[in-house]
């Protein structure tokens, strides 16, 4: 890949502060996002790591104000361009959404109407959301560009969802989300589906797409080699809580979080030299019930008495990078790993 | 053709020499097909006993299919599998059904999604004790207790707690666990593990990995171990066949392949794997487009439409054969020349 990847410019365009969202089911409560804080600058890209049930997919929905009906916002500020959305009207939300901040969503590409020309439901997107509409003229041009900028043949928008392939169907994902114009992209597990060499190819589409139009991206994959390459700064989610953030490179050189630590030093990878991956113990929590303290204690081999009880917060450790653990200062660089 | 590909000093337990099938297209009780999907397209590979062989490439490229023939799920519309048997080699493809129960003994499956290769309706205890019970081995206490120390061995400890349990009431990885010990209670000689690990979650697909690795040195397995994930491959296995459209195009140690890719959609597939660290720039990837099917394939290079190095030779050839090209790295491909080693 050989995109170079935009300037972030300083001040952030959105800021996540200290969110709580909970699902209110028969059994209870699920804590799917507790205290969670980070922040998006202009023409960044940030990605959010962590695995299935951590939380990823509701921090998604939140940001874009489309929770399921059964959330609840217990607390916490979510600041687009200065406005906190938590305090917004259905109808500001709705002003927002797709033309600043637009989505593309888990799975989307398997959603298209099987019945409709793909080209007419970005259309009916577009339709909805650009002010003044577009003519008919104007619509077809600008799926046209769209369907350039993504890697599609233009004469493609008049074809059907079965027409396309698994990638194909992706990369009009990708131009429906690009139709109007938004500052933000959420891409939630936009190649998870996908074999690797598409893969690369949506990718290096994707980063490219996001340097010439200065826009900014949010990554979200449980795929931590996804993550390493397409972004600036991420954020690692664990259990519901955000465990540790900072430059990309920093976390995965210097991961400080004993579940990022693990997490990093348990990803086989084809490069480097063969090695013995440490496992990492036990399973995540129930979200029902997660455990008291520092919600990875039960699986932590560096765990002490205070975790037990007492959470830790996401403390600044220096550079940008915060880290959420009482002990960070334990965990040894990642080439020396665990011994077992 | 090949007959090499297996460590030359040890007999090998496999010996697949063109296996195919074919699925008909549009065909029904009152019309020939139109079309034939060339699945898995005349294959040869050998596995050596205890060697742990990985079948990589895209969905589509006939992985699965080539698993579910070699423990008999699938026929084969040509070829045969041999299996090592005492001092003879026996055909799996030919197998009579008297043979089948014996048969079934030595070889063994686990399937990608735990969810759905379980019975939901059955408890931890039957769904292990079932083949037992099928071969007719043992008392029932020694069927409990060959159960229970299978379910010690793959971690789901203390067996009791578990033997009782259903599916539902367990996650993901401990289902995986249940299907592990399902497969090696008759201690088999070979287990066919389809994508076993890539519905789990990172933090458990190590664990799961290592456990495979212990057992198979531990009851002395091979594996076939199809993945789509090459890093993963890397992890668990001695050697990698890299499969497109039906054909094996590559074949030969794992650390080989990795560090020497020779075939030019290995090096395509190798070049597109992202890598965990940001500091890493991997090469461009040459290729363009995406996999397609082979339905009714022309007879030359499956690869010659995506292929960047591809020759007006390769247009009018056929299908390369799979050769070795120096130190059992066999290459099927028309302008990889062979090293003199
Ligand atoms: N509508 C809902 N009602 C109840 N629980 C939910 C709902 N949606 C998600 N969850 C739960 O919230 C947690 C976080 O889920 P999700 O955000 O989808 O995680 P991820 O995207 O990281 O896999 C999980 O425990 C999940 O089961
Ligand atoms: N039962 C079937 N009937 C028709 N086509 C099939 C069947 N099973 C698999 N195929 C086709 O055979 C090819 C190989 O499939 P498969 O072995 O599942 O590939 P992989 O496991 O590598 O993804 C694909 O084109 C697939 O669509
Ligand atoms: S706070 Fe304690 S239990 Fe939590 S990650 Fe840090 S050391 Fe482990
Ligand atoms: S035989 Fe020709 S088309 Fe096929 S992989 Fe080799 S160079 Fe490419
Ligand atoms: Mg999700
Ligand atoms: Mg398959």
């Amino acid at each position: 890949m050989t995109i170079s990847k935009a300037v972030p410019n300083d001040a952030p365009i959105l800021e996540v502060r200290n969110v709580v969202m909970h699902y209110r089911t028969e059994k209870g409560d699920v804590s799917a996002i507790e205290n969670v804080s980070f922040s998006l600058k202009s023409g960044e890209s940030f990605g959010l790591v962590g695995e299935s049930g951590c939380g990823k997919t509701s921090m998604a929905m939140a940001l874009l104000q489309l929770q399921a009906e059964n959330a609840t916002f217990k607390g916490g500020e979510i600041v687009l361009n200065g406005e906190d959305m938590l305090k917004m009207t259905p109808a500001e939300v709705r002003s927002h959404r797709w033309s600043d901040i637009s989505m593309v969503f888990q799975g989307a590409m398997n959603a298209w109407n099987p019945v409709h020309r793909v080209g007419a439901q970005i259309k009916e997107a577009m339709d909805l959301h650009i002010r003044p509409q577009l003519s008919h003229t104007e619509s077809r041009e600008r799926i046209a560009s769209l369907f350039e900028m993504v890697g599609l043949d233009p004469e493609m928008m008049d074809r059907y969802p079965h027409e396309f392939s698994g990638g194909m169907r992706q990369r009009a994902i990708i131009a429906m989300a690009l139709s109007c114009d938004p500052q933000i992209i959420i891409a939630d597990e936009p190649t998870t589906a996908l074999d690797v060499i598409v893969q690369d190819q949506i990718l290096t589409e994707l980063k490219k797409i996001q340097h010439d139009l200065g826009m900014s991206i949010i990554y979200i994959s449980h795929d931590i080699a996804v993550i390493a390459e397409v972004t600036d700064r991420m954020g690692v989610m664990y259990a519901g809580k955000m465990v540790e953030t900072g430059p990309t490179i920093e976390v995965f050189h210097n991961p400080k979080h004993p579940y990022a630590f693990l997490l990093l030093s348990s990803t086989p990878s084809i490069t480097g030299p063969r090695r013995k991956l440490a496992p990492l113990e036990g399973e995540p929590p129930n979200l029902l019930d997660p455990p008291p303290g520092c919600r990875f204690h039960p699986r932590c081999p560096f765990v002490t008495d205070q975790c037990r009880t007492e959470e830790p917060p996401l403390a600044e450790i220096g550079g940008g990078h915060q880290v959420a653990c009482w002990n960070w200062e334990s965990v040894p660089p990642l080439s020396e790993g665990l011994r077992k | 053709m090949t007959d090499v590909q297996a460590p030359a000093s040890t007999r090998p337990l496999i010996k697949v020499e063109g296996l195919e099938k074919l699925f008909p297209i549009g065909s029904s009780r009152f019309r020939a097909p139109d079309a034939y999907v060339h699945a898995v397209d005349g294959i040869d590979f050998e596995i050596a006993p205890g060697e742990s062989l990985g079948l990589v490439g895209e969905s589509g490229c006939g992985k699965s299919t080539t698993g579910r023939m070699l423990v008999r799920l699938m026929e084969p519309t040509a070829g045969s599998i041999l299996l090592q048997d005492g001092e003879e080699m026996l055909d799996i493809a030919a197998i009579e059904k008297r043979d089948m129960l014996r048969f079934r003994r030595r070889v063994q499956m686990i399937f990608q999604d735990p969810f759905e290769s379980l019975n939901p309706r059955r408890t931890v205890y039957d769904t292990v004790a079932e083949p037992l019970t099928v071969q007719r081995v043992g008392s029932v206490l020694e069927r409990e207790m060959r159960v229970a120390k299978l379910l010690d061995l793959v971690g789901l400890s203390p067996a009791d707690t578990f033997m009782f349990r259903y599916p539902h009431e367990l996650s993901g990885g401990q289902r995986q666990r249940v299907a592990i010990a399902r497969a090696l209670v008759l201690d088999p000689s070979f287990v066919v593990a389809d994508e076993p690990t890539s519905m789990l979650d990172v933090s458990i697909r190590i664990s799961i990995m290592d456990l495979m690795l212990s057992l198979a040195e531990e009851f002395g397995v091979s594996y076939l171990y199809i993945t789509h994930d090459l890093a993963v491959a890397r992890y668990m296995c001695d050697r990698i066949a890299v499969m497109y459209l039906g054909k094996i195009v590559e074949i030969t140690d794992t650390e080989e392949l990795l560090a020497n890719p020779l075939h030019p959609y290995t090096k395509a597939l190798l070049s597109a794997v992202p890598v965990p660290d940001p500091a890493y720039k991997r090469p461009d990837v040459l290729i363009k487009g995406g996999i397609a099917k082979a339905i009714n394939p022309p007879p030359v290079c499956r690869f010659v439409d995506r292929c960047p190095m591809a020759t007006d030779f390769c247009r009018t050839h056929d299908h390369p054969d799979l050769e070795d090209k120096g130190n059992r790295h066999f290459v099927a491909c028309h302008l990889v020349e062979s090293s003199a080693g």
